[in-house]
């Protein structure tokens, strides 16, 4: 049975017909830029924005005609959305009191849910006491006390800062695999897709580009689109006409061949000749962006390794790292 | 939908009210004006006599003149002391809380009380505003040896005094503009602050064009107020006079012409002229702002 | 004025956008000016009440009157019917108030939440409505009060709270509704709460200072209404206070220490009222900046 199904919805907000299929218990990561229409997928989905055609199933029941409030669903919204005028504790059990749940089980519950997120010592404060990883946890705690059939996460990691970042995703991964819960989790920051979903789906203006693995998605990308959204810095993106020159087996002309910047070898024997126009060191990476035939390229260093602005140096490429595109961006087999 | 029609249950009073107290009579008065109607016999359609009737009354004529200068006068010297009283108080300092409520205090009297008040103070004999003004004369005279105004007698000094009792209530425009003070955002002080912009430059280009907004919204309210504010004064204080029509104002003749004479019909019409008179106002300051606004490259409207 | 004066001294003492401590003396002093100026006839209402009623006028200004006496308010009371308009007063604020309160922060409510064409066409009534002065209206309303049988009872007096006193209250809380963030009221949605629910649990609490401020005021101006029972009421015994208090300066105008003592008695309540909520209102950006 599946935990989501969303066939061919259509909606305001530029969302034009989406196909996608959540597991029971899956967390699925819905990426793309701004503006692709994740957000309205996810409020779609939760009901609070209406589709325009198509039909959204949770739990295998046709939802789409259905109010929020009796799809199941729970949602994380990127400002938490706590109410300020209640304590953690009455945050949490909103849901489970509004629904006429006992006092005494609500009580319970909420202790439960704060305690599986590790803010049960939290339950007297006022969300305007609490720090942002705090305020993230009872946001979660929400979501979790209902039991919900599908959780809705939109961008619930973008308001914190890098380090608490790094440290929720874990958080959040874990406490999926705890509570084998079907997730929907939107974002813009392909690493926390990476590292988070069981799968990826990738939106771009308003259509599923791709959905995989995260593996599939780094080692496959079906457009050049995904290829270039997916990685930082972004794969380089070469005409076919340049192969020679970086030591690869010759390309029609027409295609276009994909390079991860991890891929690209300066200070090759055999490799063609280009000028080093510009070097960002990031710690212990250097990003080197060097001109070959008219083209900027980019490579990913040790950041010991790296050559000077302005030195001269040789570029190629390892064969078993190329994707190759064609001009109109989708993935076709090496020749 | 279900939620909509709940929303729309929750505005149904109020949409009640506002049609049935306000736009529906508002409606009725357009149409009375053009009727002869003493709420005895049925109304009869008199199509403009009202209105011509109207320019030939010196009563009318003298109360919209009234009303013009109070309006003119009133007005600008209202949004002034408010604006000055709220930048003013805008900061913390010593007694600056009590200055705060000491200005609103006289808007939150009554009306009525407030009008009993001024009589009072107003009397020229033995009225406190006199007795001050003789304070160090001879005579009955002030120092300067002149005879101390005549408020309730002399058609000038009447007016004056109306307008004098209007400048203490304006605690209504003064809580809105120092809120509207408050929430200007302290960068662009500072950055005026770095460019070693002082007092009057900051004032003129910084704060006065951040608050026009607010200001131009509050100048439209106070000219529409206006022709009610000076009602229970002119009722009260100088019973429209001195003789005949002193301080007769657009509203006290409404008021005697539909509640006193019971020509509904003629007061409908002096209504409409009030209002016609109102959206003049409101036009001319509305272009006003409009190209206060475009100088400064605020959005329009 | 006063400000604009202080103001540029204390622009001259520095550049600097905080107040230097000479600036905090200018402003002070300012201060003290508005005092000066703004309370005096408040104290002479309270002065001029004290009076001994029939007492030739005094020469000159008296801030303490000599003898101080309250045989004016005794007067005052009998006279006037005072006690018997109070008790008017006071039903016409008890069931106007709440009403109203209610009727604007629901019609702001569902402002807020209806779709922007259905909320800017009332929002556009409403502005209209604010623009027609009051005096334009007392001849039709008469006429539809008298048709529903409410001219001569304190009904016509309670039928403003049905729009919120008045057109301004709804759009006030109108937005203040629509600051709410848009994500409390999609989490209210997700937990199935009905726009009715929302409004109670929710909304309403989170704008408690606005719910403060607007009861105050309607309080002030129910409290206050002259004009409509002016109009409307003519039974002596559904005078209310403002009403009750015109009788008595008309019974007797020259012996001021009684409808002075009067006009205080109608005063004393609208500004007990003002203080207790001024402070939500008045002074709330030193108290909650810090949140």
């Amino acid at each position: 049975m599946s935990g989501v199904r969303v066939d061919d919805v259509h909606a305001a907000h530029g969302v034009r017909g989406i196909d996608l299929s959540v597991a029971q218990g899956e967390l699925l990561v819905v990426l793309g830029p701004s503006g692709a229409g994740k957000t309205t997928l996810l409020r779609l989905i939760a009901g609070l924005a209406p589709a325009t055609r198509g039909r959204v199933l949770i739990a295998g029941r046709d939802v789409t005609r259905l109010r929020p409030g009796r799809r199941n669903v729970s949602m994380v919204f990127q400002s938490y959305a706590l109410f300020p005028h209640l304590t953690v504790a009455q945050n949490i059990d909103f849901g489970l009191l509004v629904r006429d749940t006992s006092k005494a089980a609500a009580r319970a519950r909420t202790r439960k849910a704060a305690e599986t997120v590790g803010c049960d010592h939290l339950l007297d404060r006022r969300p305007w006491q609490l720090s942002g990883g705090e305020r993230q946890r009872v946001a979660l705690a929400r979501a979790l006390v209902r039991e919900p059939d599908v959780f809705l996460l939109d961008e619930p990691l973008s308001n914190l800062d890098a380090e608490l970042r790094v440290e929720m995703r874990a958080e959040l991964r874990a406490l999926h695999d705890r509570i084998g819960a079907t997730m929907v989790h939107v974002t813009h920051d392909q690493t926390e897709a990476l590292v988070l979903g069981d799968r990826i789906a990738v939106l771009r203006d308003g259509r599923v580009e791709q959905v995989g693995t995260p593996d599939e998605i780094w080692r496959t990308p079906v457009t050049s689109f995904v290829a270039r959204f997916v990685g930082s810095p972004p794969m380089n993106l070469l005409p076919g006409g340049l192969a020679a020159e970086l030591g690869l087996p010759p390309v029609e002309g027409d295609r276009l061949i994909g390079v991860r910047p991890e891929a690209v070898w300066l200070g090759a024997a055999n490799g063609g000749e280009a000028v080093v126009t510009r070097v960002d060191v990031i710690g212990s990476d250097a990003h080197v962006y060097v001109e070959l035939g008219g083209r900027s390229i980019v490579a990913r260093v040790a950041a010991d390794d790296r050559p000077a602005a302005g030195a001269k140096v040789r570029v190629a490429v390892r064969p078993g790292d190329v994707h190759h595109f064609a001009t109109t961006g989708e993935r076709v087999a090496p020749p | 939908m279900n939620e909509r029609r709940q929303l729309l249950l929750m505005l149904a009073p109020y949409l009640i009210g506002l049609t049935g107290l306000v736009l529906v009579p508002f409606g009725v008065t357009l149409l009375m004006a053009f009727a002869d109607y003493d709420m005895i016999r049925a109304p009869r359609w008199i199509g403009l006599d009202n209105f011509t009737a109207l320019f030939g009354d010196e009563a009318f004529r003298a109360a919209l003149r009234n009303s013009l200068i109070f309006a003119a006068v009133a007005v600008p010297l209202r949004l002034l002391i408010a604006l000055g009283l709220a930048l003013l108080l805008h900061r913390r300092a010593g007694a600056v809380g009590a200055a705060r409520t000491a200005a609103v205090l006289p808007t939150v009297v009554p009306e009525i009380a407030y009008g009993l008040l001024w009589l009072w103070l107003f009397n020229p004999l033995y009225g406190p505003v006199n007795q001050l003004l003789r304070a160090g004369g001879d005579n009955g005279l002030t120092v300067f040896g002149r005879t101390p105004p005549q408020w309730l007698t002399d058609p000038g000094d009447a007016q004056a005094a109306i307008i004098v009792m209007s400048l203490f209530t304006i605690g209504e425009i003064f809580v809105i503009l120092l809120a509207t003070r408050q929430a200007l955002p302290g960068e662009v002080y500072e950055l005026a602050a770095i460019e070693d912009a002082t007092g009057w430059d900051v004032f003129r280009r910084v704060t006065l064009p951040l608050m026009a907004p607010v200001l131009g919204l509050l100048l439209l309210r106070d000219t529409i107020l206006s022709f009610t504010v000076s009602f229970v004064p002119a009722l009260v204080v100088t019973d429209g006079g001195p003789p005949p029509y002193g301080t007769t104002y657009l509203s006290l003749f409404v008021y005697r012409n539909a509640f006193e004479y019971l020509r509904y019909g003629y007061a409908a019409a002096a209504t409409v002229v009030m209002l016609v008179l109102t959206v003049l106002a409101v036009a001319l300051q509305w272009h006003l702002i409009r190209r206060y606004r475009r100088q400064y490259g605020l959005a329009p409207g | 004025m006063i400000g604009r004066l202080a103001r540029d001294r204390s622009g001259t003492s520095g550049p600097s956008p905080y107040p230097t401590a000479a600036a905090r003396r200018w402003r002070s002093l300012g201060a003290i000016l508005v005092i000066v100026v703004f309370l005096p006839p408040l104290l002479l209402l309270v002065a001029g009440s004290l009076r001994q009623p029939g007492l030739p006028p005094p020469p000159g200004p008296q801030l303490v009157p000599e003898p101080i006496s309250t045989a004016g308010y005794e007067r005052a009371v009998q006279l006037g019917g005072l006690v018997r308009a109070t008790f008017n007063s006071l039903l016409v604020a008890a069931v106007a108030v709440p009403v109203s309160v209610v009727v604007a922060s629901l019609a702001g409510f569902a402002l807020a939440r209806l779709p922007r064409r259905v909320a800017g066409i009332v929002i556009a009534g409403s502005l209209l409505a604010l623009m027609v002065p009051a005096t334009a209206l007392l001849v039709p309303k008469f006429a539809v009060f008298r048709v529903l049988g409410l001219t001569d009872t304190l009904g016509a007096l309670v039928a403003p709270a049905l729009l919120g006193t008045s057109p301004l209250y709804p759009l006030v809380y109108y937005l203040a509704f629509r600051a709410l963030p848009a994500e409390l009221y999609d989490a209210c949605r997700i937990e199935d709460l009905s726009p009715l629910r929302t409004w109670w649990r929710v909304a309403l609490p989170l704008v408690k200072p606005v719910t403060a401020a607007i009861a105050a005021l309607t309080y002030v101006l129910t409290w206050s209404n002259f004009l409509d029972p002016l109009v409307y009421v003519y039974d002596r015994d559904l005078f209310t206070l403002p009403l009750a208090l015109r009788s008595l300066a008309t019974l007797d105008p020259t012996n001021f220490p009684i409808f002075l003592a009067g006009a205080v008695l109608a005063t004393a309540p609208a500004i007990a009222v003002f203080w207790i909520a001024q402070r939500r209102f008045l002074h709330r950006y030193e108290g909650t900046r810090t949140r």
